[in-house]
């Protein structure tokens, strides 16, 4: 424009040279401040437009924090307060934990997500203490179907030991004692779906080959089950019957679903881990489908049973197990089996086992299922006769009160349950005895007397017992004893007192 | 004897019925009574039934039966079933002790003399 003007001025006539000047300069000025003025707008634009890009990105960015926050709650946050809330944790603590965390989000969208948390966990909680106290009642139920069946084996034992020598009785007091046994293990099975623990509680271990005996008295078909190979080991107190009632499982399983002709063979052998106890049966065996489909029950029994889950015809069986190997560290598998069969493999952990001769004599079965080197001191079947014969010596040797003192110590299951005048002195002897030995009680807490002992109390006390050295170190030998006793009593002059007896009371203080 | 005693009070989980596999009667077959005396004709072997075991060991000089089964805390059906197992495998022999068998036409006729005094 200037340079227009310029032109203007000097081809432009002299009169009409100034207007044309000022006319140039006007238009020059006026174009020069439009065009700064549009600068001046775009930039503003420009400006604004970066403003607004901004602002939209923090929109955006806000827009994606809120829905990475929505995520978060569906994905991590809800599932994890509803595992807590599974595990028993209280409400109130799960969701003061929970929603401490989303600091980012507006105030309003934290309180609508802490209000669809609390709903939630309410919802939850409410199923969860119903469930609770559904399972409280079933457990409740279990436990007092086992405190029956528990009296009821008790007293069918006492009952079979009473009529003990009536075949015909005898045996309807075992199909009862059987019958008994099996809803015995049905209510174990229950309390144990129900999160508890099965049955009755040993104070001590218990042999293998007991706790092996033990899972076959609760099957069915225990006849078809064959014993092979027992390792001579003793299971600790706590272990025992959920071992059992793991091994009565597995054995009914494979009673239950092989040809009832066939055998049920059970071997526990001695592992690296511990001990693997073996069940196999020959049936058709499973399908590698049905295998790893009970596999995977095992497992999922292992994550917790739901009761409701358990289905019209509930297959409690591999349940159970799965539970129990969970709570025990049991491991349970079920390997292909070579004989075509199925096969399961329950490993006890060594933790689990101890090596300690048993103590469980019940039945004077002993610490091992083999035999018995003679000449082991304690071996279960010598100590009571040793201690027996040992008994009787010092009294007819030496019947002064001190010798009453000191047998007082070795035979206090016999003088518990005396009624002559000495036994009020013996009984303030016995302080220093762990327990009063005059164990065999009945259930009124009267001290019952040993089938033995009408024989052999009354002449033992009265007649010399001639040579009890013969026999005392020997294993049993009960009838040895009984028959010099008669010989004894029968002769005219009892024969010299037992070379024995002194040293049996020296070597026998307190 | 006494640690036995709680044992026993305690009680093994194995029933009755598995020790014997479910028989309760062998008195007639095996011909046993209370005051049958046995004595085991070899030692046990490794890997029998412990209950059997036990016999064999208790019996290692003439014993009863029913001393058998004081021994043993079990059952006098228990040890018959038992007994005719080891019987019929020859690993004990019975003998039934002729005096335990009094004539009892004697001993009526000793009854008829006595009341006839």
């Amino acid at each position: 424009m200037a340079v227009v003007t310029a032109v203007i001025a000097t081809i432009a006539p002299t009169g009409g040279r100034a207007p044309a000047i000022w006319c140039g300069v006007v238009a020059t000025v006026m174009v020069a401040l439009v065009s700064a003025e549009a600068a001046r707008r775009g930039r503003a634009v420009a400006a604004l437009r970066a403003e607004y890009a901004t602002r939209e990105a923090a929109l955006l960015q806000d827009l994606r924090r809120q829905e990475a926050a929505t995520i978060r709650l569906a994905e991590q946050h809800l599932p994890a307060a509803v595992a807590r809330l599974q595990e028993g944790e209280f409400a109130e603590d799960v969701l003061l934990s929970v929603s401490a965390q989303d600091e980012a989000l507006s105030p309003q969208s934290q309180a609508a997500h802490q209000a669809l948390l609390r709903s939630v966990v309410e919802a939850v909680q409410a199923e969860e203490s119903m469930r609770d106290s559904a399972q409280r009642g079933v457990v409740n139920i279990a436990r007092r179907v086992q405190a029956i069946v528990h009296q009821q084996a008790t007293d069918l034992r006492a009952m079979e030991d009473r009529h003990g020598q009536e075949p015909a009785f005898f045996a309807d007091l075992l199909r009862l004692d059987h019958g008994t046994a099996l809803i015995g293990r049905l209510a174990d099975s229950i309390a144990v779906l129900g999160g508890a623990r099965p049955g009755r509680q040993w104070s001590k271990a218990v042999p293998l080959y007991s706790v092996l005996r033990g899972a076959m008295s609760r099957i069915l078909d225990y006849q078809r089950v064959e014993l092979h190979t027992v390792a001579e080991v003793a299971v600790v107190g706590t272990a025992v019957e959920p071992l059992i009632h793991a091994l009565a499982e597995l054995l009914d399983n494979a009673s239950r679903y092989s040809p009832p002709k066939t055998r049920v063979h059970l071997t526990a052998v001695e592992v690296h881990m511990g001990i693997a106890i073996e069940v196999e049966d020959g049936g058709v065996g499973l399908s590698e489908e049905a295998r790893s489909r009970a596999e995977g029950m095992l497992k999922e029994a292992r994550a917790g049973i739901d009761l409701n889950d358990l289905g019209e015809s509930p297959r409690l069986g591999l349940a159970v197990v799965g539970r129990l190997a969970q709570a025990y560290d049991f491991k349970v598998a079920l390997p292909p089996s070579v004989y075509g069969g199925v096969r399961a493999v329950l490993t006890v952990p060594k933790s689990l086992l101890t090596t300690a001769p048993a103590t469980g004599r019940a039945h004077g079965i002993g610490a091992s299922s083999g035999p018995r080197p003679a000449d082991r001191p304690a071996a279960a079947q010598g100590a009571p006769s040793r201690e027996a014969t040992e008994a009787f010596a010092p009294r007819t040797a030496s019947p002064s009160p001190d010798a009453y003192r000191n047998a007082g110590a070795a035979v206090d299951t016999h003088e518990a349950v005396d009624t002559d005048g000495s036994a009020p002195v013996r009984a303030d002897d016995r302080t220093g005895e762990e327990t009063p030995a005059e164990a065999e009680r009945t259930a009124s807490g009267l001290p019952q007397r040993r089938r033995r002992r009408p024989a052999t109390g009354p002449a033992a006390r009265t007649a010399p017992r001639p040579g009890p050295a013969e026999t005392a170190h020997e294993e049993p030998a009960p009838g040895v004893w009984m028959a010099e006793l008669q010989s004894g009593l029968s002769a005219d002059k009892p024969r010299a007192a037992p070379p024995r007896a002194n040293s049996d009371t020296s070597d026998k203080g307190e | 004897m006494s640690t036995s005693d709680r044992d026993w009070d305690e009680g093994g989980p194995e029933r009755l019925y598995v020790i014997t596999g479910g028989r309760a009667d062998s008195t007639e077959q095996a011909d046993l009574d209370l005051v049958t005396l046995i004595v085991s004709r070899e030692e046990p072997k490794a890997g029998i039934q412990p209950e059997l075991a036990a016999i064999l060991r208790v019996c290692r000089s003439p014993v009863s039966v029913a001393e058998i089964s004081a021994h043993l805390t079990l059952p006098t059906s228990v040890i018959s079933v038992l007994l005719a197992d080891l019987l019929a495998d020859g690993r004990v022999e019975a003998r039934t002790p002729a005096s335990s068998r009094p004539d009892i036409a004697l001993i009526e006729a000793v009854i008829d003399g006595l009341q006839n005094l």
